[in-house]
Formats: structure tokens, C-alpha cells, sequence
């Protein structure tokens, strides 16, 4: 069953310019689910539009089958995003911050305790509970970023680019706790420009530019229709990804 | 901990750790209360401690002059300092502010006086406040013109001995500030003047806080939790209207307990000290809205800062905080009286200088009501223009 259907939608912050020109996607719940385009593709726009900071047409985007278009008609579901930033308090410190997320989401003041432990042991932070977050590496500012979305126990994870500007152990590790949720039936929808973070942790993929979707589908099928790679570190889900976004550059 | 209670402790617990937050809103005020406050006093207190000091120098001997030079001395608040200077030296001294004026009786000094011309001269040192030279001016006149009537009826016994009353016998003053007679100091001026400019510098921190969150995504963040405007609007409110409150309380204390360990004079707070926390109320209320506005209106922390600065110190400087609104031109005045300063000011003489009741401060009250409403609507359409 979908966790996520998108019929036709089509979207744009004025009518002269489209940002997204009629989606149609599907996502399966639990499923690790890969967004992948350029920038200006329309990926930040379509997560906002989930995550329900952007209102869109009625009857275009559903989820548990219900209409998602207002916030009166959405479905109580535990969401969470993970933006791109570093969306956090930099002068409180890491407890600091997870109480007041906790919080501020309304979880009642005998459990956030629980939930801090919780979030803290996925992303390894608990020594550094009473570390200023302003203070942290940029590799424990992504676990932050990451263990405020899990305060909630989210249902559905939208990750904008966790990984962008880390070490390789750092990445690692959040990618392990990322495929860990995964496994756990969390429904992940995870947008990055690393093509072989998606192969790793990906089971569906979709490739959009331009505001449309471009190829959709499981990787196992995606990767089959791969061009031969031109170099040797470029992956066969990049080669598909250049192929179908013409290889131009962007930005 | 609800939404609202996380969102009040984070807005405190932020302020806590910025120490130029804190600086702004409680150290600059109260440095800015003590400094102006012990610089002001003798603009305040003419009758009290003031004393105007003068050298005479006398080119002219007679009974008139000497009664004159006599008088002038006993006259308050002036003070004749002895000197052997000769007129040269005088003016050298004066001109080095080491007397606040000079006085020279002319030759001819009781002929000059019956023809109604000049008998004395005044120079005053070029430090002297015009308020000073006035009163001095005042009290020379007063005598040399009890002189010529006590000349002129000298024939007239009743009239002459009405004549020796001195001029302040003739006259009851005292200020209606209370039954005692008591002067308001000028720790009744600086301590809402100040408070008032501390208060308003919060949009500095609220909006450090709020660009931050704008930039870093945490906004984006907090709406995706749930988290409507209502909420954030009223998270911003709240704690920074809880500082507010707490900048009275911490200025106040030091009006009533630390300036007069300093010797300076106590801070009254009138008989209606009710009145001073519904103006405290409306004046938070009018600073926050209005911080809130500076966060809508600016996109960087340095323009927030330089925009709420300077904004701050127009405000300021127009609405007496800085320089009391009746030393100002009728004209400053006026364009003052647009100030949400001034309304916040003169909502607590009211209460600190007038002696009035709660029903005195409701203009200034309600003004700073619409002023804020004012700003929150603005905010709230900006706000929507941002997220759309």
C-alpha cells in the first residue's frame, strides 16, 4: 500500500513560472525512497509541499489515502522533516535543543526524557547531551539535525541532503542509522546528490527536472537501463542521472 | 512542557546566553539611569543644593550700591565669591567657568539707576546654562528695581517699609507635586526615560533570534512540526514581554535602593503605583510589537541591529529620553509628541511626576495599545507575504 500518492500535481509560486508540471509518484510504505535531480529540479518545493509547509491543490497529493491538500483534511500522521541546514539552536545544547523540539511537538513531559534517550542512542550523541550544539563538528551537527526528527518516532522521514559536508565516517554512521530505520518499516523519502548514497540505501528511486519526474521506479530497474559508464567512479545510477538530465550544467 | 512553555524557556534560555543581549537590555540602562541621573540632579534641584557663583566688582561707592552688592549676595541661589581680582582677571577667571557669571557696578551706579539706564553689567562664563542666566539676570533685576522704588518713595515711610520685604516673602511657591512641597528629582525623569529606551531595544535580540531561525532553517523546521504563526508570534511575545518586566523591576530597584546608596535622591513611586504597571504593560506590549515588526521587516542581523538602533534613538531623542521635552522648542515638542516614547513617558509622569491615577495614564495607555496593534498587524501581513 502507498504511504504517498501524487496525481497530477502541478504547482508554482506564481502562475508564470511552474515549479512542478503535473507529478504522478507512489510511494510504498517502508520503502527508503530516492529523490533525485539538479538543483532548480523542483525536490525542495515537492518535500515542502509534504512536509505541509506549502498548501497544494485538493485531490493531488494523498497520504494514507488521504487528501493532504489542507491542514483540516490532513490525516494525524507522524511526519518529520530534516532540512538541509543545520535547523537547530546553536547556543542551547544538545539536551537543550531535544527537550525543546520534544516540546514543541507537543510530547508530553513525562516522555521526552524516553524520546531523547531514544534519539540520542540511534545517532550516537549520548555523550554529548550536554554539548553547546553551536560547538559540534559539522559531522555531529547532521546527527542533531537528524535525532530532532526522530523525536516524534516518525511514521514518514523526509531527508533534504543529511549527509552534504561531512567526513566519511560521519556519513557512514548516518547512513547505517538511516538504512536502520529503513528495516524498522519507517517510510523515508531521502533527497541527495550523491548517487552512490542513493544505490546503497535506496529501494525506489525517481529522477525529476524541471518540476516532472522523469524516471520512476525501483533501482533494480533503474540501474538496468543505465548507460555503460563513461568513467570509472561514475556510478550507473549517475550515468542514468546525467544521461537524462542532459549533463548540463547547473547553478 | 507544552508548545508554548518550549517556546518560552528556548526564547529565555537564548537570551541567557547571549551577554550582548544582556548587556543591552539591563547593563546599558542602568549605567544610562546612574550616569543621567547624577548629571541631571541640579537641573532638577535650582532651590536645593544649586548655587549660582559670581565675583562682583564694584567702580562706584554709595549707600544705594552697597545695599545692592548686600542683597545680591543673600539672594539664592546665588553665592558672591571674595576675590582682590581686578575686572581683567575676573573676566579671565569667568571665561575659565570658574564662576558661573560676573557683575560690575558701574561709576555713577544711583545716578544711572534714577535715569533708568544701565547701572550694572553682567558677563556670564560661557558655560552658563541659559536657565542659570536667567535666574541671575532675574534676581539683579529684582533688587535694582526694589532700589529705585525705595528711592523714589523714600518720602512715603508705609510704602518704603513694604519695600524692605524681600521678594520670595511675597510670594508662597511650591511645586504640586505632593503636600510636603517636595521638587521631583531628577531620578523621577531617568529612570522611565531609560527604561522606556531599554525596553524597545529588544527588537535587537528578538530579531537576532527570529533571522536566525529564518536562516538556519529552523523556522521551516518549527512550521513543519505544527508549529502555526499564532504560536511563533506568541512565542516571541510572551518571553520577550516577560524581560520587559523584568527591565522595570531591575530599573526600578535601582531608582529606589542603589541611587540612594549613592547618594542620590530615592525614587518616588506617586500614590498610584498601579498606574505604572498598566503603562509598564501597554509600553512592553507596544516594544515587542514593534521588535516583531523590525524581524518581518529586515532579512539580516546587521540590518536589524543598525534599523532598530537608529530608530530607537530617533524615538529617543524626540520623545525626551534623552533631553526632557520641556527644554525642547514648541516645534520639537509636537513632532515628539508622535513618539511611542513619549507616550510611554509621559504615561509614567502621570503617575511619577503628576501624582495622578490610573485614569490619568489611559491616553498614553490606549496609544501605545494602537501602536501596537499597529505593529502587529503589519507583522502579521508581512509574515504572510514571506511564507506565501
Amino acid at each position: 500500500m502507498s504511504v504517498i500518492s501524487v496525481r497530477q500535481l502541478a504547482f508554482g509560486y506564481s502562475s508564470a513560472t511552474p515549479v512542478l508540471k503535473g507529478i504522478d509518484l507512489e510511494v510504498p510504505e517502508g520503502s527508503v525512497f530516492g529523490l533525485l535531480g539538479p538543483n532548480g529540479a523542483g525536490k525542495t518545493t515537492f518535500l515542502s509541499i509534504l512536509a505541509g509547509l506549502i498548501p497544494c491543490p485538493p485531490d493531488r497529493v494523498f497520504i494514507d489515502g488521504r487528501d493532504w491538500s489542507t491542514p483540516a483534511s490532513r490525516p494525524a500522521v507522524r511526519l518529520a522533516l530534516v532540512p538541509q541546514e543545520y535547523a537547530f539552536y546553536h547556543p542551547l545544547t544538545v539536551r537543550e535543543n531535544l527537550a525543546f523540539f520534544a516540546g514543541v511537538q507537543g510530547v508530553p513531559k513525562a516522555q521526552i526524557e524516553s524520546r531523547i534517550q531514544s534519539a540520542v542512542a540511534r545517532t550516537g550523541l549520548g555523550e554529548r547531551l550536554g554539548s553547546r550544539a553551536g560547538k559540534l563538528s559539522g559531522g555531529l551537527k547532521r546527527r542533531l539535525n537528524l535525532a530532532i526528527g526522530l523525536l516524534n518516532q516518525p511514521r514518514l522521514l523526509l531527508l533534504d541532503e543529511p549527509t552534504v559536508g561531512i567526513d566519511p565516517h560521519s556519513r557512514h554512521f548516518i547512513l547505517e542509522t538511516i538504512r536502520q530505520l529503513g528495516r524498522e518499516g519507517t517510510t523515508i523519502i531521502y533527497t541527495s546528490h550523491y548517487m552512490e548514497e542513493v544505490e546503497e540505501l535506496c529501494d525506489r528511486v525517481a529522477i525529476m527536472d524541471h518540476g516532472q519526474i522523469l524516471r520512476n521506479g525501483p533501482l533494480t530497474e533503474l540501474l538496468a537501463e543505465a548507460p555503460p559508464t563513461p568513467r570509472r567512479r561514475e556510478s550507473s545510477l549517475e550515468a542514468l542521472f546525467l544521461e537524462l538530465t542532459t549533463r548540463e550544467l547547473r547553478d | 512542557m507544552g508548545p508554548m512553555s518550549a517556546l518560552i524557556r528556548k526564547e529565555l534560555l537564548l537570551l541567557l546566553r547571549d551577554p550582548h543581549g544582556l548587556l543591552l537590555l539591563f547593563v546599558m540602562p542602568a549605567v544610562f539611569v546612574l550616569i543621567m541621573t547624577f548629571a541631571l540632579q541640579n537641573q532638577y534641584a535650582v532651590n536645593k543644593d544649586v548655587s549660582l557663583d559670581f565675583y562682583l566688582f564694584s567702580e562706584h561707592d554709595s549707600g544705594l550700591s552697597r545695599a545692592f552688592e548686600r542683597d545680591l549676595a543673600e539672594a539664592s541661589p546665588l553665592r558672591r565669591l571674595e576675590t582682590d581680582a581686578d575686572w581683567q582677571q575676573m573676566q579671565a577667571r569667568a571665561r575659565d567657568d570658574e564662576v558661573k557669571f560676573l557683575v560690575r557696578i558701574k561709576p555713577g551706579f544711583d545716578q544711572l539707576l534714577i535715569e533708568r539706564q544701565a547701572p550694572v553689567e553682567i558677563l556670564y562664563s560661557p558655560g552658563t546654562s541659559p536657565v542659570f542666566a536667567s535666574v541671575a539676570e532675574g534676581r539683579a533685576m529684582e533688587l535694582l528695581n526694589r532700589l529705585y522704588l525705595r528711592y523714589r518713595l523714600s518720602s512715603m515711610p508705609g510704602v518704603q517699609s513694604s519695600l524692605e520685604a524681600r521678594g520670595e516673602d511675597l510670594i508662597e511657591a511650591r511645586s504640586l507635586y505632593d503636600d510636603s512641597g517636595a521638587m521631583p528629582s531628577s531620578v523621577q525623569q531617568n529612570v522611565p526615560a531609560w527604561l522606556l529606551f531599554a525596553m524597545f531595544f529588544i527588537a535587537v535580540p528578538l530579531s537576532t533570534t527570529l533571522i536566525n531561525e529564518r536562516q538556519q532553517g529552523t523556522l521551516l523546521r518549527l512550521r513543519s512540526m505544527g508549529v502555526g504563526p499564532v504560536k511563533l508570534l506568541a512565542g516571541k511575545v510572551v518571553p520577550f514581554f516577560i524581560v520587559n518586566l523584568v527591565q522595570v523591576v531591575v530599573l526600578f530597584l535601582i531608582g529606589l535602593y542603589l541611587i540612594p546608596m549613592m547618594g542620590g535622591d530615592r525614587l518616588t513611586l506617586g500614590q498610584n503605583p498601579e498606574g505604572l504597571a498598566l503603562v509598564s504593560v501597554a509600553a512592553s506590549l507596544a516594544a515587542v510589537c514593534y521588535a516583531l515588526l523590525i524581524a518581518q521587516l529586515t532579512s539580516t542581523i546587521e540590518q536589524a541591529t543598525i534599523v532598530s538602533g537608529v530608530c530607537n534613538i530617533i524615538m529617543a531623542a524626540l520623545g525626551g529620553v534623552m533631553v526632557p521635552s520641556f527644554l525642547m522648542p514648541e516645534a520639537m515638542q509636537q513632532i515628539g509628541s508622535y513618539s511611542p516614547m513619549a507616550w510611554g513617558l509621559n504615561g509614567f509622569f502621570d503617575i511619577l511626576l503628576r501624582n495622578g491615577t490610573v485614569a490619568d495614564t489611559l491616553p498614553e495607555v490606549g496609544a501605545l495599545l494602537g501602536f501596537a496593534a499597529l505593529m502587529l498587524a503589519l507583522t502579521v501581513w508581512r509574515y504572510r507575504a514571506i511564507t506565501k
